[in-house]
């Protein structure tokens, strides 16, 4: 009996998700092992996580709360993703939306239906900049978007961390370095405890984008310049202005995400606002590939994840953001392995194992033509 | 005149991490490979290191352990790069993933407090009695001195004046070319890939025994990305990268020395100083490199070589 990798001729995307999201299972279960070893019994923590979450309209409410920027993220990293461009700096875009609708809140005190819009116009253009350099860099001289992108997040934090403790700082509340409270705030679903429309809004721009890339020239010729990026040039379509929409747009989005942050929440800017919310949103975007409906499912999932491990470390104090972040690392790496294991199939056969059948002469699929 | 020279001191103590990690990583670059994880692999090098130092009786054994444990992370990379041919992208993420959080949770237990033995400088006899120069430039610890000094050349040396540096610009550019003439391109690629992570973890080891010393969470502060950044300043060339590590520690020294004087800028605006300039740096190397012959990054960076594919 001998075993066979044989290459397959041809992945469906539904293979891919499959597999990447079985990589993934198998990274949450080795944290579960690396935690059980060190002293921790997992399965009780995820039982006590599972029984805090599931039952109660509260939870239900948070879980929903969490993944909005976490979906907002995930499908600014996917419009990036269309065109083979990364967008490592979602939380420093994220935090400089922030920024921007702070200053128009502090600074324009109008009825809320003209102060929100304007917020979030400030806010997507304080995110789109914040990406327009990297961008550029990108499309004109071939410089690494991931390093640029990634550096200026420290900037980001350190330009909200100015603000927001110097110009904005509420020293009426003393202890908080917090700026001072915006009067807007992102409307409540009537009915609910804490939930706010907020969650709306990546459900509709997935669905936009969704669209705009089935039907749109623009979406076509954004998907071949991350198909091929010489052929696209080949065929006429302006490559790097392409380039540059795409991260701008992605860098928009982001920064849309920190003005719903802001309003939905404490209504003040503060350095820790984005609460790693770019990795998360990163972390689903690499596990649905290009596909923004598959964005929503396992963003909720993945909000869901992280709403048990909140509730974990109040609980049990041992469940911290670093063994998230350790676990955010091992499911990319799954993710990486899967995906060429998607590639492959075992083929076992009896007999004296003198030759197998040649290897299909497929080329590989995701990850030499696209970014899936 | 005296801040000028500590200035300068400081300087080279804060650049050392980059010359180390950014050293490997440009080896690696060369060979085809891009590890974005170095951020991570510097992060839990100088998590162990501290933790090493612990029970170590010198400072080297414990920057031993860094190594080993940079090295172990460069492995692992290299497996899922170079054998299982996964995305370079995805799997370096990874890496600055788990080295950042791993280092974090095992950091905790020593996070804060000074490490029971560190580096201490060695002046250099002679040299080091200059007045003002001398403490600036001939004072320093031995990892320093090395790693300006020696590796460079080392490198250099490897790269342009060996068979097996042609060899590995050979994989860089065309491993296509390369597999045919007979050069393993796995091989070479996996070896640089270790030797990338173990470079890495000496980094960190100069940063928590060295420059700090000590752990706490943040103190790699984007120094891996700075890295990654200053091997494209350095247009992949050894000489420019100690250069560039230079002037990003000089951007660092300044900030301390600007926040020790008081100087009447904010702390957060010194803070971002370091990763603004090196970001204008490498966009003003590359410009300058347009319309010269000069080649900027290896052919075949960060692709996938499927000898099948050919």
């Amino acid at each position: 009996m001998r075993a066979q990798l044989h290459k397959r001729l041809d992945v469906t995307p539904r293979q891919a998700f499959l597999i990447r999201l079985a990589g993934a299972f198998a990274a949450v279960l080795l944290t579960g092992v690396i935690l059980l070893i060190s002293g921790r019994n997992s399965f009780s923590l995820a039982g006590d996580a599972l029984s805090a979450v599931i039952p109660g309209k509260i939870g239900f409410e948070d879980t929903l709360l969490i993944a909005t920027p976490i979906l907002m993220a995930a499908v600014a990293v996917a419009i990036g993703f269309r065109a083979r461009v990364w967008n490592i700096g979602v939380a420093g875009q994220f935090l400089m939306g922030a920024w921007g609708a702070t200053a128009v809140g502090l600074y324009y005190d109008g009825p809320s239906i003209i102060v929100l819009p304007l917020m979030a116009i400030a806010a997507a253009i304080c995110g789109g900049l914040w990406a327009l350099g990297p961008a550029w860099a990108k499309a004109r001289l071939d410089i690494n978007e991931i390093v640029t992108t990634l550096l200026l997040n420290f900037v980001a934090v350190q330009w909200v961390i100015w603000w927001s403790t110097d110009m904005w700082l509420d020293r009426d509340l003393g202890v908080l370095a917090a700026s001072r409270k915006i009067s807007a705030e992102f409307p409540k679903v009537p009915g609910t405890i804490i939930l706010n429309w907020g969650f709306a809004v990546p459900v509709v721009l997935a669905i936009l984008f969704a669209y705009i890339f089935r039907k749109s020239i623009w979406g076509y010729e954004v998907d071949l310049t991350g198909g091929n990026r010489a052929a696209a040039e080949y065929a006429g379509i302006p490559v790097a202005n392409r380039i540059i929409t795409v991260l701008v747009v992605s860098g928009a989005i982001a920064g849309l995400a920190g003005m719903i942050q802001l309003t939905g929440s404490f209504q003040r800017l503060i350095g820790t606002l984005e609460n790693n919310y770019g990795v998360s949103g990163f972390i689903v975007a690499a596990l649905a590939g290009t596909s923004f409906l598959a964005v929503l499912v396992v963003g909720g999932f993945v909000a869901f994840l992280l709403h048990s491990g909140i509730v974990l470390s109040t609980q049990q104090g041992g469940i911290t953001v670093n063994v998230v972040l350790a676990m955010y690392g091992f499911i990319l790496f799954s993710v990486g392995v899967a995906e060429v294991a998607a590639r492959y199939r075992l083929v076992v056969r009896r007999g004296n194992g003198r030759r197998g059948p040649p290897s299909g002469a497929a080329k590989p699929q995701s990850l030499a033509n696209g970014p899936s | 005149m005296r801040t000028f020279f500590n200035i300068i001191s400081t300087a080279i103590d804060a650049g050392a991490v980059i010359v180390y990690t950014g050293m490997g990583e440009l080896m690696l670059e060369r060979s085809g490979v891009m590890n974005l994880g170095l951020e991570g692999i510097i992060a839990i090098g100088a998590a162990t290191a501290v933790i090493a130092s612990q029970w170590a009786s010198t400072p080297f054994i414990a920057a031993g352990v860094a190594v080993l444990v940079g090295a172990i992370m460069g492995l692992a990379f290299g497996i899922a790069v170079v054998v299982v041919r996964a995305n370079q992208v995805l799997v370096g993420l990874a890496m600055f993933l788990i080295g950042t959080g791993l280092a974090a949770h095992l950091g905790g237990s020593v996070s804060g407090s000074p490490p029971p033995i560190s580096f201490n400088p060695v002046a250099i006899p002679w040299l080091s009695d200059i007045p003002q120069v001398g403490d600036a430039l001939f004072n320093h610890d031995p990892l320093v001195y090395f790693g300006y000094l020696a590796l460079p050349i080392i490198v250099w040396f490897v790269l342009n004046r060996t068979r097996h540096g042609i060899n590995l610009n050979a994989v860089g550019e065309d491993p296509a070319a390369a597999d045919a003439s007979g050069v393993s391109v796995m091989g070479i690629r996996m070896f640089y890939s270790i030797l990338g992570g173990a470079f890495a973890g000496i980094g960190g080891a100069t940063l928590s025994l060295a420059f700090t010393p000590g752990w706490t969470t943040g103190i790699v502060a984007g120094r891996g990305w700075i890295a990654l950044a200053v091997v494209i300043f350095a247009l992949w060339k050894p000489g420019r990268l100690v250069f560039g590590a230079i002037l990003f520690g000089a951007l660092i020294s300044v900030s301390f020395v600007a926040q020790d004087k008081g100087w009447p800028i904010p702390g957060q605006v010194l803070n971002m100083l370091p990763y603004l300039i090196t970001l204008a740096l490498i966009v003003v190397a590359v410009l300058r490199t347009r319309g010269t012959r000069t080649t900027i990054a290896p052919a075949a960076l960060a692709e996938p070589y499927f000898r099948e594919d050919r």
